[in-house]
């Protein structure tokens, strides 16, 4: 026995525990709660079992953002420990329930919290910015969610700068990588707005989306958030939390650019309308033009028959004093002195007579 | 500011403007022809300039997951 290393108990429990870190820094464990409690409001304790095992579990409440409550099924991601009591433990550094009961209550439970608190308050919401030139994305590069958000975009409108955090967006460990891209975001202030991007999944897989942390994080963001997460019968605390709420990641896009085809359609109608305004008022001034020489042409022809009118009067009267006319109706003119004894001169309408006067009586 | 050094909003807003001129009192007849050419040179930059840009995406190589 004297050969054997002989460890005190502390040192005993100190090596249990490096072999444990070196076994299992890290683990992800999946059972049903038991005998959950929560201590001076700080520490949360429960068992984690199945059919036949039961492990303690132990995390500080802050790092429970999903509530949890006996019955429920769970996924916890953490380090197995030995205390100095000798006792086994799971330190949990993230819990998650798993499957869409669970999920639901889990979901309730925490709506409710933070609708007291006014986190989801429409007061808060902030109007879409207007002229966006840059956009923060958070979403996994990889997801079709993603794909679509991009091809949007790109067939929508150009010249934006679109920054990406490349997040995983499901699972243990994604609503902390969410929390550092908009802490990011935040920290930089170079983007407009930031959008959350998120394709359709299972309720497990969108459940990261209901972490508190990250529903405060989006809350607090001084940046506009939008978020675009599964579809649009999926709703999760982030999209209550956020400014703008997208059904998909594709609606997004369209909410966040403007249409360049409808851009080009404004155009061509706007100069349509111009081209015809054009006409029109080229047209009216030509008929302004033809009226005037009209109205001229018409004062023309009306002094013209003015002074044809005088003309033909003025004949009638000449004609009328014509001493022809007179001698053609048997009248004579006696021209001459007339006195008895003098010779006149008598005209008719063929003849010319000279003639003296006997005898000169007033009438 | 040259027309090539505006952004499209930029040219968009100025089409708009010259557009407007079309509706307004100051129309003359005089200038309207000449008016009319540029809008239409205005706008066949700013379809030209729809067409051609394109978005910027760049991905952040900050590894999110580093503080987990």
């Amino acid at each position: 026995m004297s050969e054997k290393p002989v460890f005190t108990v502390s040192q005993f429990v100190d090596i249990c525990n490096q072999t444990l870190d070196l076994s299992f820094s890290e683990i992800i464990l999946k059972g049903e709660v038991s005998s959950f409690k929560i201590n001076q409001g700080k520490w949360v304790f429960f068992d984690l079992k199945d059919e036949e095992s039961s492990i303690n579990c132990f995390m500080s409440l802050y790092q429970m953002r999903m509530p949890i409550e006996d019955g429920m099924t769970v996924m916890l991601r953490g380090t197995p420990k030995l205390t100095k009591w000798g006792k086994f433990s799971f330190t949990i550094r993230e819990v998650m329930p798993i499957g869409e009961g669970n999920l639901k209550k889990s979901f309730e439970l925490l709506k409710a919290k933070l609708e007291k608190e006014g986190i989801f308050d429409s007061s808060k919401k902030r109007p879409m910015p207007a002229n966006i030139k840059r956009i923060g994305v958070i979403s996994s590069t990889g997801a079709a969610g993603y794909a679509d958000f991009i091809k949007i975009i790109d067939e929508r409108w150009g010249g934006l700068k679109i920054d990406v955090a490349h997040v995983q967006v499901q699972g243990l460990g994604a609503a902390e990588q969410i929390v550092h891209a908009l802490k990011y975001f935040n920290e930089h202030g170079e983007v407009d707005i930031i959008a959350i991007i998120r394709g359709g999944g299972s309720a497990d897989d969108l459940a990261v989306f209901n972490d508190e942390l990250l529903v405060r994080e989006i809350a607090a963001s001084k940046i506009p958030v939008i978020t675009g997460i599964g579809h649009e019968v999926d709703e999760s605390l982030s999209d209550l939390a956020a400014d703008l709420r997208g059904s998909t990641p594709s609606n997004v896009a369209q909410m966040l650019t403007r249409d360049k085809k409808t851009e080009v359609t404004k155009i061509n109608e706007n100069i349509m309308r111009v081209s015809n305004i054009l006409q029109d008022k080229i047209r009216q001034a030509e008929d302004s033009i033809n009226d005037s020489i009209k109205e001229l042409r018409q004062k023309i022809i009306l002094e013209i028959d003015a002074i044809n009118s005088k003309l033909e009067s003025s004949i009638k009267i000449l004609e009328a004093l014509n001493p022809e006319k007179v001698l053609r109706q048997g009248y004579a003119i006696l021209s001459g002195k007339v006195s008895p004894g003098n010779v006149v001169k008598i005209t008719t309408e063929k003849q010319e007579i000279k003639a003296e006067i006997k005898d000169v009586k007033s009438r | 500011m040259l027309n090539q050094d505006k952004t499209i909003d930029q040219k968009i807003e100025q089409l708009n403007q010259e557009i407007d001129w079309f509706y307004g009192d100051e129309f003359s007849l005089d200038h309207a022809t000449e008016k009319y050419r540029s809008s239409i040179k205005l706008a066949e930059e700013i379809k030209k300039d729809l067409n051609s840009l394109k978005n910027e995406v760049t991905v952040l190589s900050e590894d999110f997951s580093k503080n987990n």
